[in-house]
């Protein structure tokens, strides 16, 4: 069982966001995608879950072709996310975040909820036992009917990753799991997603944090402007030339930069601006 | 955002009523339901005749929340279902065709009729955005109006249907209102009980991560558009089954009677009452419909009141006169059934 | 024929000028605010009803040789007071809202309409008001076609001030705030605009543009009313769809799309079913094309397509 980007291409009009790139994931290992800005590596999570469409190229997840579905159905199918910037349902408590994402799973038997009496205690005993358990092996089990918006940062990132998880989900994709985090949280995310690790899981983890990703992976890719630069394990990785200048730069990129923008000119017209410009004091 | 306990646990009962202990359970609603036999039977007619509408509006408010409280999508149109149900009757037990079918078999025809209606309006319209979804159904409400003027072979146009079928159930005749109020009681308990719990069901939470983020809801595998069709189609029935009664209520039903502004009647019983809360969907029908009763001398100034009243609520208290704590959980709990 | 067609052009393009002045108002609101400002439909009324008033105040006092000046006058007038019942709304009943949920202004704003129009009806007049004819009842023939001096005063007026608001909003300074605000609220803020003015702003011109309208089609149609708002708003809201609703430009080309498809599409349908569908579902017909519009091309001819890359980070409404 694997996921498999095949030669994938994404273009946001003249943008070229991700040009031709192949990359294989396998389960049991945690893969991490990595490159500087703009290199396309969330633009691959928001293909493979179904809110970019594929220019080119397929997303294949154990065959199935992943691009062609709609984005619900290709959560049915076993694929879970979090996002960059958290996404929880603000107004629904912790507990009810969890719930919900049985939806899928557990709409079919709605209708004996609503007409039988008896059915819709059970139904909503068990579902409150299952999701308390798997908050537990969170650690947000008291914080269960306090509201998902009112939680801390670092609880909220936690409730993103259990409701990745309560599924048991193929194919995992945490978006930037760390951004935010302190250095006891990170510390704290990394021993979760281990636990979270099973032989038949495939991690894709799109991240910044390089002591993180260099702790925690077993294989990295490295892209750079849409392509793919390099892959290999951490201390591969962290080897390479070619990575370390796409990240720093190499040594005479920098002035060229800095005499480009130099003699660059604007040539808009200055007058409302200008107006602006003059304004600017009262209008704060 | 309130960060009191979840809407569905509702608020914390009241101590003083703790100590009626278990009995509560059974007095309290034998109580209420005694007071109210006492009141119908020996209220002018005048006044029940009021209490039967606030028990119509209350069927297209609870069927209207479920739309825009649950779900939070703006239905402006709503009025098109009750038109359906109230036409469904008047053409199938009445002189128009002479054709005189059996009360409960039009209540579920009926129902059907604007369930189907509801489906397939929601089918093209309900990919859209949420003000547009707001125009599109206020368009379809006032097609379906234009609709009924116009076609006269089937409608009668403007002069309406009338001389419609007295509603006969196993037997009685429901003549006077009270005999309404008396169908109408069941009838509401049984839409709330079967509301109620959907909006605690597995769908209810579903509906709720719709109207928080559609998106999101998405991606943990929600099918949004099953959900949103869902909460159409049954709430459209819902709505039809108001209309049903409506018309064997009044024995009579003209275009003029399903206009927008009756859209806009139960769109404000939602909001005035509190979104997706039916506790306050029976506070407000009760308030909007009894209001305008009581100031009946004053009934040029009732537009101009709701109107004024709307805004100043919607500035007041955006989310209703009815906080989302006091909700049926609450009123469960006060009854020591929970 | 020819000269049918051309009577069809000719009126179409007079009713279509006067939805593209009050489509102007709502798709600047909606570009700025994401709100359908269901008070605008009752703003073109008060036009009207303004108008009507100080016309009558005019024809009292004013002789033959200042007429011009007059009407202009009472245009002026018209606009500044209406744009400023709209600013007064804005900052009443919208402005305070601004955080709260999608519905609340929605509600807000119908509830508006409702006391503007209730407000009409029972303080000034239940029943029609005959509006008076201020221009010269002047017609002559082109082409097979009757135009009369009201359809070419109404055009022209309207294209002039299209063509103001145009200019204004592209090489003013405050027009650079209307389009910035327009564009990004939040960006705008964050770069020192105080967001208020251009918003006010979009408000008052809007506003006034159709109340210049409600004088245009009462002097057209000859009486004022208080529910004249209703079916005229709609159907100046499904012309800024048509035409892509947030663009100034597309609220134009909107509103002269509509009333070509109106005019054509009704005059054409009593002969294309043999006269069992006649001219009186002209509404529905209007309506119908809001729902096709927004069934199959949401964006309008000129609108924005929300890209794919907007929609994955920001709340899908």
């Amino acid at each position: 069982m694997t996921l498999r980007f095949e030669n994938v291409s994404k273009r946001f009009g003249a943008l070229i966001a991700i040009d031709g790139v192949t990359l294989d994931f396998a389960p049991g290992q945690i893969t991490s995608v990595i490159g500087p800005n703009g290199a396309g590596k969330s633009t691959l999570i928001n293909m493979a879950a179904g809110s970019y469409s594929v220019t080119a190229g397929r997303i294949l997840l154990d065959g199935i072709e992943l691009q062609r579905l709609k984005k619900h159905q290709i959560a049915q199918e076993g694929v879970a996310r979090t996002y960059q910037n958290i996404r929880l349902f603000d107004g629904m408590t912790v507990l009810q975040n969890l719930e919900v994402c049985l939806f899928a799973e557990l709409v079919g038997e709605a209708w004996a909820e609503v007409l039988l009496s008896g059915a819709a205690r059970r139904s909503r005993a068990a579902r409150v036992e299952r999701c308390r358990g798997e908050l537990a092996r969170f650690g947000l089990e008291p914080l269960a009917e306090a509201m998902a918006g009112d939680l801390s940062y670092g609880n909220q990132k936690l409730l993103e990753i259990a409701r990745a998880a309560i599924l048991r989900p193929k194919l995992l994709m945490l978006d930037e799991p760390a951004a935010g985090l302190n250095h006891a949280e990170t510390e704290s995310l990394k021993r979760r997603l281990r636990e979270l690790m099973r032989p038949d899981l495939i991690m894709l983890v799109v991240e910044h944090d390089m002591s993180l990703v260099m702790a925690l992976s077993d294989h990295i890719y490295v892209l750079h402007q849409g392509k793919l630069l390099f892959a290999g394990s951490p201390q591969e990785v962290q080897a390479n030339p070619a990575v370390q200048e796409a990240y720093l730069g190499s040594p005479g990129e920098i002035d060229q930069i800095r005499d480009t923008a130099r003699r660059r000119t604007n040539r808009v017209r200055i007058r409302a601006d200008a107006d602006i410009e003059r304004r600017r004091p009262h209008s704060v | 955002m309130t960060s009191d306990r979840s809407a569905l646990n509702g608020a914390a009962a009241s101590p003083a009523l703790d100590r009626l202990g278990r009995a509560r359970a059974i007095a309290l609603p034998l109580v209420a339901l005694a007071a109210a036999v006492i009141a119908v039977l020996n209220a002018p007619t005048y006044y029940v005749r009021v209490v039967d509408m606030v028990l119509i509006y209350v069927l297209l408010g609870t069927g209207l929340n479920m739309v825009v409280g649950y779900a939070g999508l703006l239905d402006l149109g709503f009025v098109a279902f009750y038109a359906i149900g109230a036409y469904s009757y008047a053409i199938l037990a009445s002189g128009q065709f002479d054709i005189h079918l059996h009360f409960a078999l039009v209540l579920v025809i009926g129902g059907a009729l604007a369930g189907l209606a509801g489906v397939l309006l929601g089918i093209p319209v309900l990919r859209l955005r949420g003000d547009y979804l707001a125009i599109v159904t206020l368009g379809f409400g006032e097609i379906v109006r234009l609709l009924l003027n116009n076609l006269d072979w089937l409608t009668n146009g403007p002069q309406g249907i009338s001389r419609i079928d007295e509603p006969r159930i196993l037997g009685f005749a429901l003549a006077e209102p009270q005999d309404f109020f008396w169908l109408l009681l069941p009838l509401v308990a049984i839409a709330f009980t079967l509301v109620w719990r959907l909006e605690c069901s597995i769908l209810g939470l579903g509906w709720a991560a719709i109207r928080e983020d559609q998106d999101a809801a998405r991606g943990i595998g929600i099918n949004t558009t099953f959900a949103k069709l869902l909460a159409f189609g049954l709430s459209a029935t819902l709505g039809g089954v108001a209309g049903v009664v409506f018309a064997a209520f009044q024995r009579f039903v003209d275009p003029v009677s399903f206009s927008f502004w009756e859209s806009l009647t139960v769109v404000l019983i939602i909001v005035i009452g509190g979104l997706g809360n039916l506790v306050g969907v029976a506070v407000g029908a009760a308030a909007l419909i009894v209001l305008p009763e009581l100031l009946r001398d004053y009934a040029e100034y009732r537009m101009l009141l709701y109107g004024a009243g709307l805004v100043a609520v919607i500035l007041m208290r955006p989310r209703g006169l009815i906080d989302r704590r006091y909700n049926p959980a609450w009123v469960m709990r006060l009854l020591g059934w929970r | 024929m020819a000269g049918f067609l051309l009577q069809q052009l000719v009126n179409a393009l007079t009713i279509g000028a006067i939805y593209a002045l009050i489509a102007l108002g709502y798709t600047m609101v909606y570009g700025v605010l994401r709100l359908i400002n269901f008070a605008h439909s009752e703003l073109f009324m008060l036009g009207a009803h303004i108008s009507y008033f100080l016309l009558a105040v005019a024809a009292a006092n004013a002789g033959g040789a200042a007429l011009t000046l007059v009407l202009l006058l009472v245009f002026a007038a018209t606009f500044v007071v209406v744009g400023l019942i709209g600013v007064g709304i804005e900052a009443a009943a919208y402005r305070p809202l601004r955080g709260a949920s999608r519905l609340a202004p929605m509600l807000s704003a119908l509830g508006v309409s409702i006391v503007l129009q209730n407000a009409v009806m029972l303080f000034v007049s239940r029943r029609p008001l005959p509006f008076p004819a201020f221009l010269p009842q002047l017609s002559f023939e082109l082409g097979g076609a009757i135009v009369t001096a009201k359809q070419l005063f109404i055009v022209g007026f309207s294209a002039l001030l299209m063509v103001g608001l145009t200019r204004f909003v592209n090489a003013t300074s405050f027009g650079v705030r209307i389009r910035a605000v327009s564009e990004n609220l939040q960006t705008a803020q964050l770069l020192g605009i105080n967001i208020n003015v251009p918003i006010s702003l979009i408000f008052f011109i809007g506003a006034g543009l159709g109340a210049v309208a409600g004088i245009f089609y009462s002097s057209y149609y000859g009486i004022a009313v208080f529910s004249m708002g209703f079916i005229v708003g709609l159907k100046a809201f499904t012309a800024a769809i048509l035409g892509g609703i947030g663009s100034i430009p597309g609220a134009m080309l909107g509103g002269f799309a509509l009333g070509l498809l109106e005019t054509f599409g009704t005059g054409l349908l009593p002969i294309v079913s043999a006269g069992s569908i006649g001219t009186e579902y002209r509404d529905i017909f209007s309506f119908s094309v809001l729902v096709v519009v927004l069934l199959f091309r949401p964006s309008g001819l000129l609108g924005e397509t929300v890209t794919e890359e907007g929609m994955v980070y920001k709340r899908d409404f």
